[in-house]
């Protein structure tokens, strides 16, 4: 028989020396630094007490990295390319810093950011729309296909707890592997070979995605030697919801509900395990960290989350993730206060300790808070849904948080501590790589490079992972992942209905690790960019453009590691402020690092940043595949010789060259013309300019076979002196190569005036070509077939 | 009074609401039912049963086993009794897998697609049966997506040829998407009033949805739109007809 009583332990703290604290934050496995130690031991010294093993356990999880972003709220001394400078917070200086003064010129734009689950932005009178995502990096790491699983399962519940429950409507999936050939011999003791995890994470967003009914709609992959010891998965959920049901409110007397999966031993230390770095033992000794995944009961818990949304029943509600019941509960009930009975929590086995039941992130669970007298309709849903409902606690008001199991208080702390952990203070120093030009071959090589490319595992198709994914479920799916006459042409931005507005929202990714290695101010510019450009080729306004941030480190107390990090978060603040595109969330990942003998192997810096657009008019969506014949080839931006960290110039194994940079005020001028163009009916189709420049753009352009494609090289904006190879592969930033009708031209030189553009070439009869010409002399000739089908079976030898 | 279709959802059916949409827009009145609050009274109201596409009880097991169970468990054989006296049956995806394990249609097991994986992608569909109320409004081929782990249509291959004489057969494959015996996408029963296929109508309720449409698309009605279409002015014809009768 289970004992009816609560099962903790005190745990004496206030005589402990600094050393023997250290060793007790390793023991306990809470991931808190001597100084968090010091300062918990300060606080139960003014209480005359020492804690419980449960207070222990909440603190360690609400100061965790995972939770707190301390890194991210650090006070850091920063010696960069401009000198030594005090960065005050990299939240509030380069996230927060771009969005407030956005929010306050445009109050009807942004509708709330960074406080709740995920931020909102209006779509409509009625209907606001927001997009989330999260990294399950370490989980993934140990156990891909459960990791992933977990990491979708978490966003997907981080949209259904924002704002009243918002409706996931579609997901967002993008990893970072190592190469998919490395050799065996390099994958030694516990890693995983990168085509395993590649398998398993695919495998486990497939199963949890199509079985939610959450049409998986766009991402990347990236593979890089970087990621070997360290995968990165992200995973994000974009959702829509009534603007009225945005504000949430606890009230005092409300019922804490949970609702949902039972609670138990999996997924125990999550968020202070990857608050860490991960080394050879973490393959078994973290494996409990993994949790296990239900897509099917998170989906019956969705469909009564959202049902009981449409019938005004929710007061709060916020979904359990890293920390579990714990942080669930502290976010609902920090302020106002409450009490949590842990006897009243539904468990999937007995005899779990006081702090396992408060801790446990067992997943598929959302706490609601409700009025009393809403509790039977709640419980009644609960039934028709086949999911269960159980009241496991109360907001009192007196603003304390109290855990009480079996009578006995096992945790009792103020929220006014827990939320004040102590600030960090870092160092961080930059120096850019040292200038060095790509040594180019010759330009009779430009046909095999481009075939080199065209299958390169970064830059080739992603079709049998894309139709493993259901991206067309909820039926609003209107750009795809892969269109054009034979559905295997890449896009853009993926597009979706809005169902019952008549408007759209366009998704977009971007991520250019390879930039950060040589510059990581540039990268931080060229990934907005690249966000911003994917919507705006898809046809999304560039005034109605938001932004998420997504960065993974290495190890931040390394000042070298936190130095890349402060360059790439200036340049991203500086190209969102310019284009007026708001960051409404993000997330950090820090200590994506893994120890081995030879020292601490670092990830490359990763900034992800994700577009969240609006698209009012169905008109506005536009193809990527060109529509035919006849037609010219406009340019949009202006070309220089910026190969440094791109897709030729790791082909031809340099670590050389400029990285693109932006020239934010002509670029977003430009995408506002272009816009405009889209607007009145002049584009035809049109493809972004990036991995691989123009000549893989023109290609990928020209898979939909229905027209050939010439296109002059010398007519290129900005092309004169450069080589052309140059201007065949240069990655320079806000570039789109579009199709217009030639009686059109008028009417586009009268929009596009003074931006950089030009028309660069035409589609043509006959067989499907693609020709570049410079001085009249014939740069590149291939047949766009071949050259499809060197691109569509690029991942066929490893998936 | 508009024709009447009634959605089962189990939990895992996760097409419901495009599938409702996607019936209203072609006239009927539509309702979602959670499957716990089904019973043999709400069928004798409905003109249409629909089991839209999902992943029933997660298709653990496998697909539509559970779900099987938990009908017949429920409801005996009150669907069957329903296409007796008349009632329409339409299955979608897993709802086609699921009428195909009640027995509700000929013969044979949708097993796991030959390439053992799942497939997300549009296909090119014939229309064998243009005498079907659910076909009478399509053309000889058209298209419609597919999204299946388990689409793949096996029985003997007597039955199979037998199947596509006589038009149960009523949709099939262009190509070879799944490895389904005779390119079989879709059935109907001797009766046809009970239909079931793999690909999924309410994807392409307009013509925005199509991966290949020209820009400028408006939201024009899509293959789907006259799938739907098609038996809603059937049960609303027959209904004419069974008033006329009585007026008579």
């Amino acid at each position: 028989m289970t004992a009816r009583t609560a099962d903790f332990d005190t745990i004496p703290v206030r005589d402990l020396t600094p050393e023997d604290l250290t060793g007790l934050s390793e023991r306990m496995k809470l991931s808190l630094s001597g100084e968090d130690m010091l300062a918990i031991q300060a606080q139960f010294r003014d209480l005359a007490r020492d804690p419980t093993d449960v207070e222990l356990e909440v603190i360690a999880q609400t100061w965790s990295e995972h939770c707190k972003h301390r890194i991210f709220n650090a006070d850091i001394r920063h010696q960069g390319p401009r000198g030594a400078e005090r960065v005050d917070s990299l939240f509030k200086t380069f996230v927060r810093g771009v969005t407030e003064p956005i929010m306050e010129a445009r109050p009807d734009f942004v509708l709330s950011a960074f406080h709740d689950n995920a931020g909102f932005i209006r779509l409509d009178d009625d209907t606001a729309i927001c997009l989330k995502l999260e990294t399950h990096n370490h989980p993934s790491a140990i156990e891909p296909y459960a990791g992933a699983n977990t990491g979708l399962g978490g966003v997907i519940r981080d949209i259904l707890g924002a704002g009243k429950g918002a409706r996931p409507v579609a997901s967002l999936d993008v990893f970072c592997f190592g190469r998919p050939d490395t050799p065996p011999e390099q994958v030694t003791g516990d890693l995983i070979h990168p085509l395993g995890v590649f398998r398993g994470v695919v495998r486990g967003v497939r199963d949890y995605g199509n079985r939610m009914g959450i049409p998986t709609v766009g991402g990347a992959i990236q593979f890089a030697d970087g990621y070997l010891h360290n995968p990165l998965v992200f995973c994000g959920t974009a959702g829509t919801i009534p603007i009225a049901d945005i504000p949430k409110k606890v009230e005092p007397g409300m019922l804490v509900v949970a609702v949902g999966g039972r609670t138990g031993r999996d997924g125990l230390h999550g968020a202070t395990f990857s608050s860490a770095a991960l080394d050879t033992d973490s393959h078994e000794e973290d494996k409990g960290a993994v949790q296990i995944g239900n897509p099917i009961e998170e989906k019956k818990v969705t469909d009564m989350v959202l049902q009981a949304r449409a019938e005004g029943l929710i007061g709060f509600i916020t979904d359990c993730g890293a920390g579990g019941f714990s942080s669930a509960a502290g976010e609902m009930l920090s302020e106002l206060g409450g009490e949590i009975q842990l006897e009243n929590c539904p468990l999937k086995e007995p005899g779990l300790r006081s702090w396992e039941i408060f801790l446990s992130e067992s997943q598929e669970r959302m706490v609601l808070a409700i009025r009393h007298e809403h509790w039977n309709r709640v419980r009644e849903l609960a039934r028709i849904y086949e999911t269960e409902a159980t009241v496991i606690g109360r907001a009192t008001g007196d603003g304390r948080l109290r855990v009480v199991h079996h009578g006995q208080v096992v945790c009792d702390l103020d929220g006014g501590f827990l939320h004040e952990a102590p600030r960090k203070r870092l160092t961080s120093t930059y120096r850019p790589a040292r200038a060095a030009p790509v040594a180019l071959p010759d330009a009779g090589e430009a046909p095999a490079l481009l075939r080199a490319l065209l299958a390169d595992v970064n830059l080739c198709s992603r079709e049998p992972v894309i139709r493993e994914y259901d991206h067309e479920v909820q039926g609003n799916t209107v750009n795809k992942p892969l269109a054009g006459p034979d559905g295997r042409c890449p896009q853009d931005g993926a597009v979706i209905r809005v169902d019952g507005t008549g408007r759209f929202m366009a998704l977009g990714v971007s991520l250019l690790p390879s930039f950060g290695e040589r510059d990581a101010y540039r990268m931080g510019l060229s990934t907005v960019d690249e966000a911003v450009r994917q919507v705006v080729a898809a046809g999304a306004d560039p005034d109605q453009v938001a932004l998420l941030d997504n960065f993974c480190a290495g190890d931040p107390t390394q000042p070298d590691e936190l130095g890349k990090l402060v360059e790439t978060a200036r340049g991203m603040a500086e190209a969102a402020r310019a284009y007026g595109t708001p960051f409404i969330s993000g997330k950090d990942s820090f200590y994506n690092c893994y120890d081995t003998e030879q020292g601490t192997v670092n990830i490359p810096l990763t900034l992800l940043v994700s577009a969240l657009a609006r698209i009012d008019d169905p008109a506005w969506i536009t193809p990527a595949s060109l529509r035919g014949p006849g037609n010219l080839l406009v340019m949009l931006g202006a070309t220089a010789a910026e190969l440094g960290g791109s897709a030729l110039a790791r082909h031809l194994g340099q670590n050389a060259g400029t990285v693109p940079t932006l020239d934010p005020p002509t670029v977003r001028e430009a995408y506002r013309r272009f816009h405009q163009a889209v607007r009145q009916g002049l584009v035809q189709s049109a493809h972004d300019l990036s991995e691989g420049g123009l000549a893989v753009a023109a290609a990928e352009a020209g898979f939909s076979l229905r027209a050939g494609v010439e296109i002059d090289l010398d007519a290129v904006p900005g092309a004169r002196g450069l080589e052309a190879l140059e201007t065949l592969f240069s990655e320079s930033n806000g570039r789109i190569l579009f199709e217009v009708r030639p009686e059109d031209e008028a009417a586009l030189r009268e929009i596009l005036d003074d931006s950089p553009w030009a028309v660069v070439g035409r589609t043509t009869e006959g067989e499907a070509r693609l020709v570049f010409s410079r001085g009249g002399q014939t740069v590149l000739a291939d047949s766009l077939s071949d050259l499809k089908d060197a691109w569509t079976c690029g991942l066929t030898p490893y998936y | 009074m508009r024709p009447h279709a009634l959605l089962l959802k189990f939990p895992g059916t996760n097409c419901d609401a495009e599938t409702a949409r996607a019936l209203q827009a072609a006239g009927f009145e539509a309702r979602i039912l959670p499957f716990p609050l089904a019973d043999r009274e709400q069928l004798a109201e409905t003109d249409l049963v629909v089991l839209a596409g999902g992943f029933s009880y997660g298709d653990y097991i496998m697909a539509a086993r559970l779900a099987q169970i938990e009908i017949e468990t429920r409801l005996g054989d009150a669907l069957h009794r329903f296409r007796d006296t008349g009632g329409h049956l339409l299955g979608i995806c897993n709802g086609f897998q699921i009428l195909m394990r009640l027995g509700l249609l000929p013969e044979g097991s949708l097993i796991e697609n030959r390439q053992g994986r799942f497939v997300c992608r549009w296909v090119r569909l014939r229309n064998r049966a243009p005498s079907s109320p659910f076909l009478s409004r399509l053309p000889e081929t058209f298209e419609l997506p597919i999204a299946h782990a388990e689409g793949r249509f096996v029985a003997a291959e007597a039955e199979v040829q037998r199947y596509l004489a006589d038009g149960r057969a009523a949709l099939t494959y262009e190509e070879d998407v799944n490895g389904s015996l005779g390119a079989i996408a879709g059935l109907q029963d001797e009766t046809g009033r009970v239909f079931g296929l793999m690909p999924h109508p309410e994807r392409f309720l307009t013509a925005l949805d199509h991966p290949d449409r020209p820009p400028g698309t408006g939201d024009g009605p899509g293959s789907g739109y006259a799938f739907f279409a098609g038996i809603h002015d059937h049960i609303q014809a027959g209904r004419a007809e069974t008033a006329g009768e009585a007026s008579r």
